[in-house]
């Protein structure tokens, strides 16, 4: 699929369901047309993740997808020789390879003939291809989710940022395997750690923060097209004012969306003091952040609290 | 454009934002892909590319605007709706009125006249007359948020007042001379509108200019850099500061380095007794093997001379060695004076900026009282199960012990102990062994011994412990 602008890069998400800002669509145009990895950041639950499985989709690329956490390493991250399995096929190989062997006249005719083999046990039969193997030596373009890479520790970041650069790998019982075509590579952090700054230099940079009103009331009736439009334009700004208040944990576009089909799910008619009660946990993860919106809501008469008194 | 794109990249920097050459390289490449006319693209072109900070996003919005605005509009010629009786009788009025005015005129007014009434746009020498007049190229006309001063400074010069009151008047005298009301006031509107428009130029004028001076004294000093190289005990509170802020990102750049050799020096060698161990059950044959784990990260003591002269640099070591925690497998800390202090907890449970005071506070400073050989014993009482064989022991310290005993035996026994030793000096080779100083005694106990005088040698000498 081509994309030649900026609107087509917005169109082709949104058919994926996902509203795309001019600011997200101009980078993604601009990270596929530079063949650059693209490093999101921004609050969790802002919708990072979903930008690449959305691109994916719109691409009609495989998305193969490497989460990152502490003690991530190589042999988890790239490939791993399958040892076990090679142990097991030279046991049971065993009677073969003695008749391979039996009418050797020396030994070093029989090492000959052994080494002539040795191939069979370092094939790719053998070797386990992890995400970035498998992204490398893919047959078409794939898109490759490298999940929270500020979870990694600075090692994985350094041995990533090697790979990253020219996308080959070396095995050394296989030699050098260079990507047939380039992933389109994203990177999303939540920013609990300072990456590299050489890492950052190859990346594109796209900073996802909270989406406005507007766009987030148009996430919602694209994604939970059930819900009363009257009432969604009511929880979205709900929600909006719920960031400002300076809570532990600020509820995400994804808490807004399961929050808008439970309202669904619950039949809501309109954000009265019941829903509210019932439904605000759905939004806010610690009791405190709770406590707070409810005193808060209530001093200011609240968007639904005034209304439901009607 | 290029050249503006330039300039904006400079400011960027001198902002204090990192922006490589690659990166610049890339906003390039991106701009001859979304072009320049889509002013949003444009701008998230140059964002993506150059910016990759959240922190920096806000210098990079405040500057964005102030290089590629959409540029104020040219001034009218107000006299296109006039007959051509009417501009004759504009000009013979003018020329009157200039005459009788002569002896008071101060300023340009015959150019502002020119630009107000024909609408003729200021051309760049005029300009460049004008703001340096208005004292824009002295040296301290830097700072971007004084344009509209700089401007007003620039009006001044003009003659802006003096303008307004001879509008005033001959808009009267037309009316006198029986020009057509209507054209008068047209005329007066448009005027009043090219003087904003004037006024926007000069300021944008001025803004601009202070902005490229202030690019240019940036670049000029350098500062950073320079400041690595200089001795510790010559800064200023001020450079103390910055550099504080630079050790942040030298961390980074340290842990980056010592991760990566870290993983290249990873792979452990076979263990064979515990393989051999594992796989009794499968008959020997070898399904699960184990490896032996190398520590590679040093365990560190670090004996901290905090005396009044040591204190700048004990401070910018304690800030870097605890940025790099997670390269270091364990840290124990002391400080001295004339005594020893176990100050590990103080610095692992504050931020590094209070745990830097804490200690520094905890341990006054006297008068010519340090005793390392004091310190090193009670270390040898106290907390010799801090030193073992997989131990580094730092000494950051000047050797002066104000002829106390040194304490060599004691250093000995404690440098044979641990894995190595290395002393940090900040004083230069050829002072050792001159007054109190018992460096000599010392340094052949040491494996390794660095003179650490700047920020750039204490970063070598860090680079180095850490392997």
């Amino acid at each position: 699929m081509l994309f030649n602008t900026v609107e087509d890069v917005k169109r082709a998400l949104a058919d994926c369901q996902y509203i795309a800002t001019d600011e997200i669509a101009t980078v993604l145009y601009l990270a596929e047309k530079l063949g650059k990895p693209l490093l999101a950041e921004g609050p969790a639950g802002v919708g990072k993740t979903e930008l690449s499985k959305a691109w994916a989709s719109a691409t009609s690329r495989e998305l193969v997808r490497l989460q990152c956490y502490e003690g991530l390493d190589e042999s988890k991250a790239l490939y791993e020789w399958e040892y076990a399995k090679q142990m097991l096929y030279t046991q049971l190989l065993r009677d073969k390879l003695s008749s391979l062997l039996a009418d050797a006249t020396s030994l070093t005719d029989a090492a000959d003939r052994l080494g002539a083999e040795e191939d069979v046990f370092f094939s790719e039969r053998f070797l386990l291809p992890r995400p970035l193997l498998r992204a490398i030596n893919s047959d078409k373009t794939t898109v490759l989710l490298i999940d929270e890479i500020d979870r990694a520790d600075a090692e994985f970041e350094a041995f990533l940022l090697e790979v990253l650069s020219d996308f080959q790998v070396s095995i050394p019982e296989l030699g050098t395997i260079v990507a047939k075509h380039r992933p389109v590579v994203f990177l999303t952090s939540n920013n609990t750690r300072e990456l590299s700054e050489a890492l950052k230099r190859r990346c594109l940079y796209l900073y996802i923060g909270y989406p406005s009103a507007e766009e987030e009331l148009e996430i919602v009736r694209l994604r939970v097209p059930d819900l009363a439009p009257q009432l969604a334009r009511q929880a979205v700004e709900m929600v909006q004012t719920l960031r400002t208040l300076d809570l532990k944990k600020n509820p995400s576009v994804s808490e807004t969306l399961d929050w808008a089909r439970a309202l669904v799910t619950l039949n809501a008619r309109a954000l009265d003091n019941e829903t509210l009660e019932n439904t605000l946990t759905v939004l806010l993860k610690y009791e405190a952040d709770v406590e707070r919106a409810r005193r808060v809501l209530r001093r200011s008469g609240g968007i639904g609290y005034g209304r439901s008194n009607n | 454009m290029e050249d503006r794109i330039t300039k904006f990249i400079a400011a960027l920097r001198a902002e204090g934002v990192r922006v490589s050459v690659a990166e610049s390289q890339d906003a390039w490449e991106a701009i001859t892909h979304l072009g320049v006319r889509d002013r949003e693209a444009f701008r998230m072109s140059l964002r993506a590319t150059l910016i990759k900070d959240f922190d920096a996003i806000p210098t990079f919005e405040d500057l964005f605007p102030q290089y590629f605005s959409l540029g104020t509009p040219p001034l009218m010629d107000p006299q296109s709706g006039l007959s051509e009786e009417e501009q004759q009788m504009l000009q013979e009025m003018l020329q009157q009125m200039l005459q009788d005015m002569m002896e008071q005129i101060k300023g340009d007014l015959q150019k502002l006249l020119d630009w107000l009434l024909n609408g003729q746009t200021p051309s760049q020498e005029d300009l460049e007359q004008l703001a340096d007049q208005a004292g824009l190229n002295q040296p301290n006309a830097r700072s971007p948020q004084r344009a509209q001063q700089y401007a007003r400074r620039m009006q001044q010069m003009l003659g802006w007042e003096q303008m307004q009151e001879l509008l005033e008047m001959l808009w009267e005298q037309l009316a006198e001379q029986g020009m057509d009301p209507d054209s008068i006031e047209q005329m007066k509107e448009q005027v009043a509108q090219n003087m904003d428009r004037l006024e926007d130029q000069l300021s944008e004028y001025a803004g601009e200019k202070l902005r490229d001076n202030r690019v240019e004294d940036a670049q000029r000093h350098k500062p950073v850099n320079d400041l690595m190289n200089r001795s510790f005990g010559s800064l200023s509170q001020p450079e103390m500061d910055q550099l504080r802020d630079e050790v942040r990102r030298l961390a980074a750049r340290l842990r980056t380095r010592a991760a990566l050799r870290q993983k290249r020096g990873k792979q452990g060698k076979l263990d064979a007794k515990t393989t051999l161990r594992a796989n009794l059950r499968y008959s020997g044959v070898p399904f699960e093997i184990h490896f032996k784990q190398r520590r590679l990260k040093p365990k560190l003591v670090v004996i901290l001379d905090v005396s009044t002269s040591m204190r700048p640099v004990a401070e910018f070591f304690l800030r870097l060695i605890y940025e790099l925690q997670d390269q270091v497998q364990k840290t124990r800390s002391f400080a001295f004076v004339d005594h020893l202090e176990d100050v590990t907890d103080d610095l692992l449970t504050h931020r590094i900026d209070e745990a830097v005071i804490t200690v520094l506070t905890r341990l006054p400073a006297g008068h010519y009282n340090t005793d390392l050989g004091g310190s090193l014993r009670q270390l040898e009482a106290r907390h010799l199960d801090a030193v073992d064989s997989r131990t580094t022991v730092i000494v950051l310290g000047d050797g002066r012990n104000n002829f106390n005993d040194p304490g060599v035996e004691t250093f000995g026994r404690i440098g044979r102990r641990a894995r190595k030793l290395i002393w940090l000096n900040p004083e230069y080779p050829a002072q050792w062994g001159t007054g109190d100083s018992d460096m000599p005694a010392y340094a052949p106990l040491c494996s390794e011994l660095y003179q650490v005088r700047n920020l750039a040698q204490l970063t070598d000498a860090i680079d180095h412990i850490l392997v």
